[in-house]
């Protein structure tokens, strides 16, 4: 581990930055922080990193000693509109490698124009906390694995949480699915805290393009609207062309962007 | 390593929710300061709302920015 202080140079200012622990640096000015770097790997295996600092200069100092001392590739998450982390990440070398829309999406039917909508003839839609547990993990396993079989899902926010290995269902009861006679085709998880959070929405690929995500958005959203929520929100990744024109022809609306970067 | 961490943490509620990222948060004193997320919070997805209480560390220099660093559990 380095711990050695350094400068960048003769007449800058006392700056100093540290490496604190085995992925921590600290800038130290007159023995005060003024900024941290930290790295963490998630559970695919991505190595993240951020800094906190509150001068751009600091920040420079920072990202040149960590990148300095860690391996590529190297991630960061950004709000898009804080214009000042993301220009301080491009001048460290980072570029984007996807842009992921927050929508808050509405639950009342008359605006969704999701009333209406059913699922195909032999799928029926079993509400949040009746699904079989057994079938509910079986199909999450399956589409799970047809997505890392692909493009993988390093994309969800909430694969930065680790899991007992091979579960990743936290609580059945938020869960309500798309269920053919012999088993499950789709699921959709909505958690509220604050406000509902529609955290996933898929459904087996030998299943898509039958209207089932749509019948599920539509089941989810009107039990919201049952229960008095005005709105839900997601997030959705720009490429994913099938979930935006989902939730973009259900009057949802994009109120924020994060970009996830790369070097 | 650090031996003296000299931060100034306190804690406060999100009183308004910015553009640019930023947030209003009312300290306990009263003071209200001009926040920004923590990276670490930005990466693991933790979202900040209105109301949501926190804990602001402020810099050395400039007690009307801050840095939301925590998000407690209502």
């Amino acid at each position: 581990m380095n711990t050695k202080p350094f400068t960048s140079g003769p007449g800058e200012n006392a700056v100093m930055i540290t490496r604190v622990a085995d992925r921590q640096w600290h800038a130290l000015d007159d023995d005060l922080v003024v900024g941290r770097a930290h790295a963490q790997h998630r559970p695919d295996g991505r190595l993240f990193v951020s800094i906190d600092a509150w001068h751009d200069a600091t920040f420079d100092r920072l990202a040149e000693a960590m990148l300095a001392q860690l391996p590529s590739p190297l991630y960061t998450v950004v709000d898009e509109a804080d214009a000042a982390l993301t220009s301080g990440w491009r001048r460290a070398g980072f570029t984007v490698r996807r842009r992921e829309w927050e929508y808050t999406v509405p639950t009342d039917p008359q605006v969704t124009g999701l009333g209406a909508v059913r699922p195909p003839a032999d799928v029926t839609i079993v509400p949040a906390g009746q699904a079989d547990e057994a079938l509910l993990r079986a199909v999450d396993r399956a589409i799970r694995d047809e997505v890392e079989a692909s493009v993988g899902w390093q994309s969800m926010p909430a694969e930065v949480i680790s899991f007992p290995e091979g579960d990743t269902i936290v609580d059945p009861s938020k869960y309500a699915v798309a269920a053919a006679p012999d088993r499950y085709l789709g699921l959709i998880r909505v958690v509220t805290a604050k406000r509902p959070r529609i955290g996933l929405l898929a459904v087996r690929a030998s299943d898509q393009r039958r209207g089932i995500a749509r019948a599920l958005l539509a089941h989810a959203l009107e039990s919201l609207h049952r229960s008095g929520a005005a709105a839900a929100w997601t997030e959705v990744q720009e490429s994913n062309r099938a979930a935006t024109a989902l939730f973009g022809n259900s009057g949802a609306q994009p109120i924020s962007s994060n970009l996830e970067l790369v070097r | 390593m650090t031996k003296n961490k000299n931060v100034i943490e306190v804690e406060g509620r999100v009183v308004e929710c910015l553009r640019s990222a930023m947030f209003t948060v009312e300290l306990d004193n009263g003071h209200q300061v001009l926040a920004h997320i923590s990276g670490k919070i930005r990466k693991h997805y933790i979202k900040i709302m209105l109301e949501d209480r926190v804990l602001v560390e402020l810099p050395p220099y400039d007690l009307a920015r801050g840095r939301i660093v925590f998000r407690y559990r209502n």
